[in-house]
């Protein structure tokens, strides 16, 4: 198993006319081939950002990478030219996003679309790219593939698009696929579907996949790995089995309680848990912690230092950026998932 | 934060100020947002106190400083643009004349050779003016007449002397008066020897500056000297001409109040029409797009047809049925064309906008409070329309600056003497290569106030359109 | 206190064709509940929402008010005298407010619209109510694109229930939200209905808030309802095959059960509401289909021993 995505302490800063916006702050987190890393978190916590940035797909100016690295299968992508990065897009890289409508050009028919990225980057003839542009549609569970590949994007349906924009991000056989928010727009029966289609490809093709997304559900669903996204940073990461059941930051707790539970049948009177305010404003980011001014368990110390990963569990990978995981803070917080002191550093 | 130590004190609960949910940042609506983003648009900005100064200029000066677009100058015909002049009144009588006695027995002889290689001691007799320039020479014997030339540039050899301006009738008489209108600039006279055998070799040059005067008749006549006329005593005296500042015109007409007044005529046209097809327009489009379905496309397909219509046949039309001969004003049917043919496009506009907007949550929200179809109306969908209305008007009032422009241009606007910019230029293409100043000004003045709305406008959708995403 | 009878809600498109947004729906809300109403897109719960407050015209069928019919198409004065009974909540938070309003003339505009009190009444009642959501007096003078997502759908919320309604529709006011902020406007919207009395209609496609909030869930499918009952019941022991297929489907954060389950898939999609299939809408993807389904539409029956009902041939 190796790492197909590496970055590092990634920050990207956008220059509006309102000020510098710190989109993303010192974000790093590592991908393997064949496992699916899951960013989560709320519009505008910097997640879209990190993956568009990194496919250099944000518009510099006003966008601007202020440090960092990406490494691709060993190869640093950041500040490559436009050029070298559309290759990498279109064959290391399959990207899918929230509204395929706007991924595709809706004046040319998908299977030519899908053709046009084959002869491209594979160098393919027209009939031998149109023959795979069918098989790839085939594979990716579209019916009568053949006839649909001659058809215009406004033809498909938005379950079929997202199925058609999978496909051509199959087309280059990627060693990575970038999801964006693939199922947002989609209904429920049909999330499921391009869901169990997305894993089912990966299982084959040990294909390494990060997907960005706000619902719980769909992470819980589909990842290995977990990353939570605030305020630009990542606050915690871990493997899914961590996250979701031996949760290291008050926020993830939060996003947690905020969600109805069906796991108690009849308890119908547990209340939700809101968490109060809203994210902060990143033209000027709080000093300490991101998170500090919703946070019910908020210290001294969280509010004036910000704070560095800790290490919450070394062979697992799980780090949380909270002060309450320091050695020297009371740790009285129920449902805070915390270690025996001597486990941690 | 490697070498941060925390106390345990860091560790204590932090006790939260209250309110978390306040905002900080000052409240703005919607116009106050847009006027700071405007503000910060330098180009608009610029253009927008460009607009204010040509509207001063055009309305407030006329009213400060009497300007008089009509009467004419006739001391001071297509005058340059300059500071004041003065004039020297002077007696207008035609000169005798000098005739040289000594020369005569020379003439007689048959001797047709020169005696002398030149034209000796060309001079001036009196004060070279506008009026008249009075010159001499000493007799050349052998010269049988002389003739007289005129150049403004200085001439490179005997064939080019410039304008021939007559010939001496009898070799005695060594002297001319040119009397033709002189402007005040440096003019080189020539005068030609010539012998019985037409021989014209010999030629002397004089530079001449002529001062500016005037006839004294002239000046009693048009008032320059007041009501009491002592004619001995104001002969020869100096009096100050009329300022010009920015010149006059080929009639002698003042520019800079031509240029006012012009201004008026072109930003009336340029501000009104605009405004009343706007007008017209929002409520057109509004009803069309507010009651939908049937009526909205049967409107819409009457305001295709107007479309359709072409501007310049209709302004024609129009001043056919008003009874509006050529050279007779004609701002009420360019404004009338104007207004009824420009209405479609606001209302196509403001009709996709009601259109988008009757579909907005809010207006159904109002709709279920049981609000009338003019509360809606006025109260929601007009304030979210003024917007992108005022920015099509931003950009409506320069073409229709350019229109009255154009149509003053080939002289289907405005009828002489009233100016307008258009008209000027028109006046001015005339005499673009002596008087470059009387198509130039007009034409800067429409330029500028061309290119300064449509800046503005472009500063405007910037501001309001920024808004409209900062919103989201 | 709320009767729905046949409710149909037909467009005319453009090419003559007919979409059935709304095709046939009856259905009874009780005083005091909170009656959730779940379906994909394309289901027509919001439309059967907005023609429930008048913003559609009813093509067909009946709709009771506490008894009284209320008619077929609105006008001014019929919104007039019904919204203070009947009002709705909308569910993008950002087109819902007029952006060139304070929030002071949007809370008070119902009032106002109504006729209701004098200037300084309204302002205190505004005030009184921006402190109910959370939100502070100082807010009054501001306009709505100052507010975040959450903060606004909580003014929206007020606006609704100032002029103190008793039957809310609450069109999917959730699912332009945040999962955190979520809660907040779920939790507020609970709280109101216990301290005012109110019955809500909450439409939303996310199941498992609508098991969270609503008393009674009812299930549609394209145009009709599919079934009906208790929240927990439908939530826990769906009847109809498309319920369990919509439950099977919604996803729970939960890695451990999540990530392991097998997932049964439902095939296809939902079909176009202009050419309605014969038969049972949902024959075409219901993988326990029989060839009565094909033919005959099933009708919303009472299960035998429950108050639910269900459209299925299965069942009875």
């Amino acid at each position: 198993m190796s790492v197909a995505l590496e970055v590092q302490n990634l920050s990207v800063e956008f220059n509006t006319q309102g000020g510098r916006v710190q989109a993303v702050r010192d974000v790093s987190f590592a991908v393997n081939s064949g496992e699916t890393l899951a960013i989560v978190g709320e519009s505008g916590c910097g997640k879209s950002v990190t993956m568009m940035s990194i496919m250099g797909l944000i518009p510099m100016p006003p966008g601007k990478v202020v440090s960092g690295s990406a490494l691709l299968n060993g190869r640093n992508i950041l500040g490559l030219t436009n050029n070298a990065l559309n290759k990498i897009r279109g064959s290391e890289v399959g990207m899918i996003f929230q509204d395929p409508m706007n991924a595709l050009n809706p004046t040319m028919r998908v299977g030519d679309q899908i053709a046009e990225t084959l002869i491209i980057h594979r160098g393919m003839k027209r009939a031998e790219a149109l023959q795979q542009a069918v098989r790839l549609l085939d594979r990716t569970k579209i019916p009568e593939a053949k006839n649909r590949a001659r058809q215009y994007p406004f033809e498909f349906s938005g379950g079929m698009l997202q199925r058609a924009m999978i496909a051509m991000s199959l087309a280059c056989n990627p060693s990575i696929l970038i999801a964006d928010e693939p199922t947002t727009a989609l209904d429920v029966t049909i999330q499921n579907q391009v869901l169990e289609l997305m894993r089912e490809i990966q299982r084959e093709e040990q294909m390494a996949i990060v997907l960005i997304t706000h619902d719980l559900g769909v992470v819980a669903r589909m990842a290995d790995e977990v990353a939570v996204m605030y305020a630009g940073q990542i606050i915690e990461s871990g493997s899914a089995h961590d996250v979701f059941h031996r949760s290291a930051h008050p926020y993830t707790l939060g996003l947690k309680s905020a969600m109805p539970s069906i796991a108690d049948t009849a308890n119908k009177n547990h209340v939700l848990q809101a968490i109060a305010g809203s994210p902060p404003d990143l033209f000027s980011p709080p000093k300490g912690c991101g998170y500090c001014s919703r946070c019910p368990h908020a210290m001294n110390v969280c509010a004036t230092t910000p704070v560095d990963m800790i290490v919450i569990n070394r062979t697992e990978n799980h780090h949380s950026r909270c002060w309450l995981q320091h050695p020297q803070a009371n740790r009285p917080v129920d449902d805070l998932f915390q270690p025996a002191l001597t486990g941690s550093e | 934060m490697k070498h941060f130590i925390p106390t345990p004190n860091d560790f204590l609960p932090l006790v939260k100020a209250e309110e978390a949910e306040a905002i900080v940042r000052p409240s703005l609506s919607y116009w106050q947002d847009a006027w700071q983003r405007l503000k910060q648009n330098r180009r608009a900005l610029w253009s927008l106190y460009l607009i204010v100064a040509l509207l001063g200029f055009s309305f407030v000066l006329p009213v400060i400083v009497s300007l008089d677009p009509i009467k004419q100058d006739l001391t001071q015909l297509s005058q340059s643009p300059g500071l004041s002049r003065t004039s020297v009144i002077v007696e207008t009588l035609p000169w005798s004349g000098r005739y040289a006695e000594a020369a005569i027995s020379t003439a007689n002889t048959p001797n047709t050779e020169f005696t002398s290689m030149t034209v000796a001691d060309l001079r001036l007799v009196a004060n070279a003016h506008t009026e008249s320039v009075r010159l001499t020479w000493e007799p050349l014997a052998g010269a049988a007449y002389y003739r007289i030339y005129r150049h403004i540039l200085v001439p490179s050899g005997s064939t080019d002397l410039g304008l021939p301006l007559g010939a001496t009738e009898r070799p005695a008489q060594v002297s001319y008066e040119d009397r033709l209108k002189l402007k005040t600039t440096d003019y080189y006279y020539s005068v030609v020897a010539v012998n019985k055998a037409g021989v014209d070799s010999l030629f002397a040059t004089l530079k001449v500056s002529a001062h500016h005067a005037t006839g004294i008749n002239d000046a009693i006549s048009r008032g320059l000297l007041g009501d009491v006329i002592d004619r001995d005593n104001v002969l020869n005296t100096e009096i100050q001409l009329q300022q010009h500042i920015l010149g006059t015109d080929q009639l002698g007409r003042d520019m800079l109040s031509r240029l006012a007044y012009g201004g008026q005529t072109s930003l009336f046209i340029g501000l009104v029409a605009p405004f009343i097809f706007v007008v017209i327009g929002i409520i057109y489009g509004g009803l069309a797009g507010y009651l939908g379905g049937r009526v909205d496309e049967v409107m819409m397909r009457f305001a295709d047809f107007v479309i359709a219509l072409p501007f310049l046949l209709f302004m024609i039309l129009f001043r056919v049925a008003m009874g509006i001969g050529s050279g007779e004003s004609g701002i009420l049917p360019m404004l009338i064309a104007l207004v009824a043919l420009s209405w479609p496009s606001i209302a196509r506009l403001v009709r996709g906008q009601v259109l988008q907007l009757r579909e907005q949550p809010f207006i159904e929200a109002a709709q279920l409070m049981g609000a009338n179809s003019s509360y809606l109306i006025w109260r929601h969908m007009l304030p979210n329309v003024m917007g992108v209305v005022l920015v099509s008007l931003t950009f409506a009032i320069p073409s229709a600056i350019f229109t009255e422009a154009f149509l003053s241009f080939i002289g289907m606007g405005v009828a002489p003497p009233t100016p307008s910019w258009g008209a000027m230029c028109n006046d001015g293409v005339k005499s673009f290569l002596s008087h470059p100043h009387e198509l130039l000004l007009p034409a800067v003045l429409i330029s500028l106030t061309v290119l300064a709305f449509n800046l503005l406008g472009d500063g405007l959708r910037d501001a309001l359109d920024s808004r409209m995403k900062g919103s989201r | 206190m709320l009767e729905v009878k046949g409710l149909h809600k037909h467009f005319q498109l453009n090419n003559k064709q007919i979409l059935h947004a709304v095709d046939g729906v009856s259905l009874s809300i009780k005083k005091n509940t909170i009656v959730g109403l779940v379906g994909e897109s394309g289901s027509g719960k919001s439309t059967l929402g907005k023609a429930l407050v008048g913003l559609h015209n009813k093509t067909a069928g009946e709709v009771f008010y506490c008894g009284e019919k209320l008619p077929a198409e609105y006008s001014a004065s019929d919104f007039r005298r019904f919204s203070q009974q009947i009002q709705m909540i909308f569910q993008d938070p950002y087109a819902s407010l007029n952006p060139r309003m304070t929030i002071e003339e949007i809370l008070t505009e119902p009032l106002r619209i109504q006729g209701q009190l004098n200037k300084g009444q309204r302002r205190k009642l505004a005030i009184e109510w921006l402190q109910k959501v959370n939100l502070h007096a100082s807010h009054l003078g501001r306009y709505p694109h100052e507010f975040s997502g959450g903060q606004r759908q909580r003014i929206g919320i007020a606006r609704a229930l100032i002029i103190e309604p008793d039957f809310v529709v609450c069109d999917e006011p959730i699912s332009a939200l945040d999962v955190s902020v979520q809660a907040q406007v779920v939790n507020l919207l609970g709280e109101l209905q216990k301290s005012m009395g109110l019955t809500l209609l909450f439409i939303a496609h996310d199941l498992s808030m609508v098991r969270y909030i609503s008393d009674v869930m009812v299930v549609m499918y394209l145009g009709r309802v599919v079934e009906e009952g208790a929240a927990d019941d439908v939530f826990f022991s769906p009847l109809h095959p498309y319920t369990q297929a919509l439950i099977e489907s919604n996803p729970v954060a939960d890695p451990d059960s999540e990530r392991h389950k097998q997932h049964k898939l439902i095939k296809g999609e939902v079909p176009s509401p202009v050419n309605l299939p014969s038969g049972c809408r949902f024959a075409g993807r219901c993988d326990k289909v029989m060839d009565q389904c094909l033919q005959q539409e099933p009708e919303l029956k009472p299960v035998v021993g429950s108050e639910r009902r269900v459209a299925c041939h299965l069942i009875s």
